[in-house]
């Protein structure tokens, strides 16, 4: 006799799954249409079907640290093909929010970015952290929260004239780490988690994980992930690739073009805003361009898309994207514009969105960002076909 | 009534391009009989012709050449006239075309030494016609003297009352008789019930009490608690029924056959007709004979048995390893929804509240993966219910259903749906292996489930999903004064369940006016049994309104026939009272036997049965179907060079002669040496036929009937398998005519054969053809 599975479920895990969307996971009878259907699922262990009857009998252990569910895309071919409208794609979704809260600790930090109520403390709080920093900052005599600010040395609107960079920078490094440590420990456990699941469910023969050959794989499946390979796999939801990538390189170009300008900064002491055929400029406009287009072609989707499941998490992301992108670029029209209220106003809106963005990871969809691409590289390195 | 006989041959359907009709007509014109052909017989100008002649040529018998009897039946239907249906377009034309059996040339007909195989096939069936309907009566209908329209239902549970409440509704009087001291059986014990209406989503509350309160508030209906049946003698229309306190003994207490090993002596002989009859007495000390009707007896028309079931009870250690009778808190279904029923679930252990439940559909030992015995869909349903309540007491509950099977039948589908949506209901498919204390509470055991090879589960209570037991099953419970017994023979074979021949013949059972419903006939739902109940209740109206009449009941509605004896060859050998399929016929204390023709369903196995040949009907009878067979032109050497082998088949007209029918539709073909009779049921085949047909040259005979044994689909149930052993016997008779053993066999038929029937016909043929022609061609 193989050892015995003690099962216990755990209602609450199923309430709290269907609150994140994925309220139709009872329907499932295990007919396994979706495992058969879905484009990317491997052979051996196919996912979604043993997701789902974990998840209707509340398996909170089988399912949470469970690397599948992050291998799935979401395309919504096994929910289109379902035939008792279980909708396995979306309780799959439902599971990886669940998920990303579990591996971020910190759940009253997290339920500011999951209830829509919480919107306007959400959005309160850069608003505090700028004014009460840039006020104390000021009160040491450096201006660098001007609200009457001058032009800068070429006679230009400048934003760090009214928002100084050293003011920002003061704000976001700690951010920054504070999101980097709040994965790093999720990470820590996320990785241990479904190495033990995949041994269990026997989907590994790896006994141990060797850092070194994670990280080989890591870099082996960069190029899937860069040409989303495995997403245009996806039937039903083809139209999203392109959506998603441009989100994706949108963001990629910009953090480019952001380490850039620290480096410029901080090593050369050139300020910015910098020439628009400046080929840093061009890149930073082409992907605040691809974002907003990105983002607004997200948001038509879901909205054309009655049958998926889009719950306030969809929707936080996706407006938190466009309204990133949106601020970014008319910041710039209309710092070119000499519009110097409007456009420090909308600067200030935009690092508010930014703020949002950083603090929010961990605990938003954008996480997906991190469990994911650590889910797809422990596959590979795990050798599941 | 004196015959007038016309014959008329139909020349549509291609009758008379493929056969030559002038030479047809020759046939009955030759008996000096008039013929008259026309070209669209069953078209208005052609019953007009036939409608003629019966109003101003007093035409009263005809034989009616052209399609199969089995259509137009109506067109060709003539009140106070004998029809025969002579099958030429089915049994000749279409089965034997043209392409495939050539008529003769011009050339070919002058010489004498020619024969047409076609053509001598129509010939032989309007020989065969006319000699039948020489030979047959108008039926008269069999009146019963007294006739009671009342109807006895027996049980007082759901079914019953639905029975009751129905057939009131259509006007009859109705009893119920019900051995509780209230009505409501075991409907009145639940908590909730199964959804009976659209959207079949939610459980409901039992409709027992509104079915109390409706058939107390109806006139028509009257209600006897705590009685039960001491005897049920006479026959459908007038049933004489003693009732009484259950558990009484009364001198009308049905008597019981003896059992086989008291009817042989010492050393196995069976025992001679008077110590037998002793010996029954003593058997049956004080109890009057079936005969004897009670004079305080009521009177019914017909009943219906809703006697229901009772819970299984497991046999000691039966089901050890999942710890019933060993654990107090591992249930049977049944005690969990009287447990459910007094209010919240408590454990029986301890009284402390079962807030996780296991619920075990299959017993689960060895690789055996049914369910609990006397289980069906109910049985899913029930633990879907059941599970429903764990969750309604506690919001925290937590119900597991483990399953071989989850039946969700019709659109109770939508019931398992609403049932799966609760958060705290859990279903695998499983086998649960074990069950054991855990501490304060169980630990489950089951394998191959969908969560994994071998899986536990705590929780504070099981529940086991045992069956519904038939009271069938022990009890005779309708105690039919018969002299067959008291219930329904091979009752075995159903597990129990009253039940005669389930998918074609629901609610029917082996006995004519006795009606199954509900559980009785098999693990039903309050839905399935109150849907049952009205097919019952129109099957005991079915039962009166055709009985009154002097009419069969079922399969044969509507058939005015039924057996009449000649009492006075009578030799008291009763094998047509033991071999009634239906138990129709009674006996004295001589053996004679006394006929009861409203139990009666004219299948004519006591025809087939009887030695001396006294049994017959109206218009079925040994000599009718005798006299067919000798209208048969047997050729010998003396007609032809190589004569034709003529092989007879005799047809059962409920599969078989059909398949034949659906074969000749295809154009399958046949040998065209066979000349086949369409018989009521091969148990009517007296083995007087075969042995005239070999005795006047015919080369072979073979039977075509339906399957027999444990999974027989014989309308009359014992038909065919009497006639297989009868003519296992025959082999006797053919030795004494120095004739092979395979000269005569009996083939199985079903309906959907008909590709399959010419093949078995040739095969026959063919095989016949290699033992040479019979011997006594030509004397």
């Amino acid at each position: 006799m193989a050892d015995k599975y003690l099962v216990e479920p755990d209602v609450n895990f199923i309430k709290e799954i269907g609150e994140y969307g994925g309220d139709s996971l009872k329907k499932c009878f295990q007919c396994a249409t979706c495992s058969v259907a879905c484009p990317i699922s491997p052979d051996n262990k196919p996912f979604p079907r043993k997701e789902m009857i974990a998840a209707s009998w509340g398996l909170k252990d089988k399912l949470v640290g469970n690397g599948d569910i992050w291998l799935c895309h979401n395309c919504g071919d096994c929910s289109t093909l379902c035939p008792r409208g279980a909708k396995p794609g979306d309780v799959l979704a439902a599971i990886r929010m669940y998920a990303i809260s579990h591996y971020a600790g910190l759940p009253a930090l997290g339920k500011l970015f999951s209830d829509p109520k919480k919107l306007p403390i959400v959005a309160a709080i850069p608003i505090v952290i700028f004014l009460v920093i840039g006020l104390i900052v000021d009160l040491f005599g450096t201006n660098w929260l001007d609200f009457t600010p001058a032009l800068d040395a070429h006679g230009q609107i400048a934003h760090h004239m009214f928002f100084h960079t050293w003011l920002v920078d003061m704000i976001f490094v700690p951010t920054s780490i504070f999101v980097v440590a709040v994965f790093a420990l999720g990470l820590k456990r996320f990785i241990a988690d479904i190495h033990a699941n995949a041994m269990f469910e026997g989907k590994t023969s790896k006994e141990k994980i060797d850092p070194k050959g994670f990280i080989e794989s890591l870099v082996k499946i960069l190029p899937t992930i860069l040409k989303h390979s495995k997403f245009s796999e996806c039937g039903e939801n083809a139209d999203r690739a392109t959506p998603h990538m441009m989100v994706f390189f949108g963001f990629v170009g910009l953090a480019v073009v952001t380490g850039i300008f620290f480096v410029v900064l901080y090593g050369f002491g050139i300020h910015g805003p910098y020439q628009q055929f400046n080929p840093v400029k061009i890149l930073a406009n082409i992907s605040g361009i691809a974002l907003v287009i990105g983002s607004f072609l997200m948001i038509k989707g879901r909205m054309a898309k009655q049958d998926q499941v889009s719950t306030y998490k969809d929707w936080f992301l996706v407006g938190l994207v466009l309204a990133l992108g949106l601020t970014g670029m008319l910041t710039e029209l209309t710092r070119l514009g000499g519009a110097m209220f409007l456009t420090n106003l909308l600067y200030f809106v935009h690092l508010m969105c930014v703020f949002i963005l950083f603090i929010s990871l961990p605990f938003s969809k954008l996480a997906h960002l991190v469990y994911r691409t650590t889910a797809m590289a422990y596959n590979e390195y795990a050798g599941r076909k | 009534m004196d015959k007038k006989y016309g014959v008329y041959i139909c020349t549509g359907c291609g009758i008379g391009d493929a056969l030559d009709i002038k030479s047809l007509c020759d046939v009955p014109e030759e008996e000096g009989l008039s013929c008259q052909t026309h070209p669209f017989l069953c078209g208005a100008e052609g019953v007009a012709l036939l409608k003629k002649d019966i109003a101003e040529k007093g035409t009263n018998t005809l034989v009616i050449a052209a399609c199969s009897r089995r259509v137009n039946y109506d067109v060709f239907r003539f009140d106070g006239c004998i029809v025969d249906r002579v099958n030429l377009r089915e049994g000749v034309i279409w089965s034997h075309p043209r392409a495939e059996f050539p008529a003769l040339t011009a050339e070919q007909k002058a010489d004498e030494g020619n024969f047409d195989r076609v053509q001598m096939m129509a010939e032989d069936y309007i020989r065969m016609g006319m000699a039948r309907v020489e030979k047959v009566k108008l039926p008269e209908p069999y009146k019963l003297e007294n006739f009671s329209r009342k109807i006895l239902v027996l049980g007082g549970g759901m079914t019953g009352m639905t029975a009751a409440l129905d057939a009131a509704k259509a006007g009859y009087e109705v009893t119920i008789v019900e051995k509780q001291a209230q009505l409501g059986g075991h409907a009145a014990t639940w908590r909730q019930q199964l959804p009976v209406s659209a959207p079949y989503e939610t459980l409901i509350p039992p409709m027992v009490a509104a079915k109390i309160a409706a058939v107390q508030a109806d006139g028509k209906i009257t209600v006897k608690l705590e009685t039960e049946v001491a005897r049920i003698a006479g026959e459908p229309g007038n049933f004489t029924v003693t009732l009484k306190k259950p558990g009484e003994k009364i001198e009308f207490d049905v008597p019981f056959p003896l059992p086989p090993e008291m009817r042989v002596d010492e050393s196995g002989k069976e025992l001679d007709v008077e110590s037998l009859h002793a010996k029954y007495l003593e058997y049956n000390e004080g109890r009057k004979d079936i005969l004897q009707l009670d004079p305080g007896g009521e009177k019914f028309g017909a009943v219906i048995l809703a006697a229901g079931w009772r819970p299984y009870q497991p046999k000691e250690g039966e089901f050890d390893h999942l710890g019933l009778g060993q654990v107090p808190d591992v249930v049977t279904n049944d005690e969990f929804e009287k447990i459910a029923a007094k209010g919240k679930i408590l454990r029986p252990s301890d009284g402390r509240e079962a807030k996780s439940v296991v619920f075990v559909q299959s017993p689960g030992s060895g690789e055996d993966d049914s369910d609990f015995a006397y289980t069906g869909a109910v049985t899913s349903m029930v633990a879907l219910k059941q599970a429903k309540y764990v969750c309604d007491d506690y919001a925290d509950g937590k119900a597991y259903i483990i399953y071989q099977h989850m039946r969700t039948p019709g659109l109770l589908e939508n019931f398992y749906k609403s049932i799966q949506q609760t958060p705290g209901i859990f279903m695998t498919k499983g086998k649960v292996t074990r069950v054991s204390k855990n501490g304060g509470g169980l630990a489950i055991e089951a394998s191959d489930t969908l969560l994994g090879k071998n899986i536990q589960v705590k929780a504070d209570m099981v529940v086991l999903a045992t069956g519904m037991v038939p009271v069938t099953v022990d009890n005779p419970v309708v105690n039919l004064a018969y002299r067959q017994g008291p219930g329904f023979r091979d009752n075995a074979l159903f597990d129990g369940y009253a039940d005669s021949n389930f998918i074609c013949f629901p609610y029917e059972t082996q006995r004519t006016g006795i009606y199954a419903a509900g559980a009785i006939r098999r693990a039903l739902t309050v839905e399935e049994s109150m849907e049952d109940a009205t097919g019952a209740a129109l099957k005991a109206i079915q039962c009166l309104e055709s009985a009154n009449r002097g009419v069969s009941v079922h399969p044969r509605s509507g058939d005015m026939t039924f057996p009449d004896f000649f009492f006075q060859r009578c030799t008291q050998c009763k094998r047509c009272t033991e071999e009634c399929p239906f138990g129709a016929l009674d006996d004295d204390e001589k053996g004679t036997p006394k006929p009861n023709p409203t139990r009666c369903r004219r299948c004519g196995t006591c025809m087939g049965a009887c030695p001396e040949r006294i049994i017959g009907f109206a218009d079925y009878n040994i000599d009718s179907i005798g006299s067919m067979v000798k209208s048969i032109k047997v050729p010998s050497s003396d007609d032809y060079d190589e004569p034709p082998f003529r092989i007879l088949g005799l047809v059962c007209e409920n599969d078989a002669y059909p398949a034949l029918d659906i074969a000749g539709l295809n154009k399958l073909s046949y040998s065209a040496d066979v000349r086949l009779i369409p018989v009521r049921c091969l148990g009517s085949v007296n083995v007087i036929w075969i042995k005239d047909a070999l005795s006047q040259g015919m080369d072979g005979v073979f039977l075509l009937g339906c399957k027999h044994g444990d999974d027989y689909q014989c309308h009359f149930v014992k038909g065919s398998e009497l006639s297989s052993i009868r003519m296992k016997k025959i082999g006797e008779a053919l030795a004494s005519l120095a004739l092979e053993n395979e000269r005569v066999a009996q083939f199985e038929v079903a309906i959907d054969d008909y590709d399959k029937v010419p093949k078995i016909i040739n095969d026959f043929v063919e095989m016949v053809e290699g033992l040479g022609p019979n011997p006594f061609k030509g004397f």
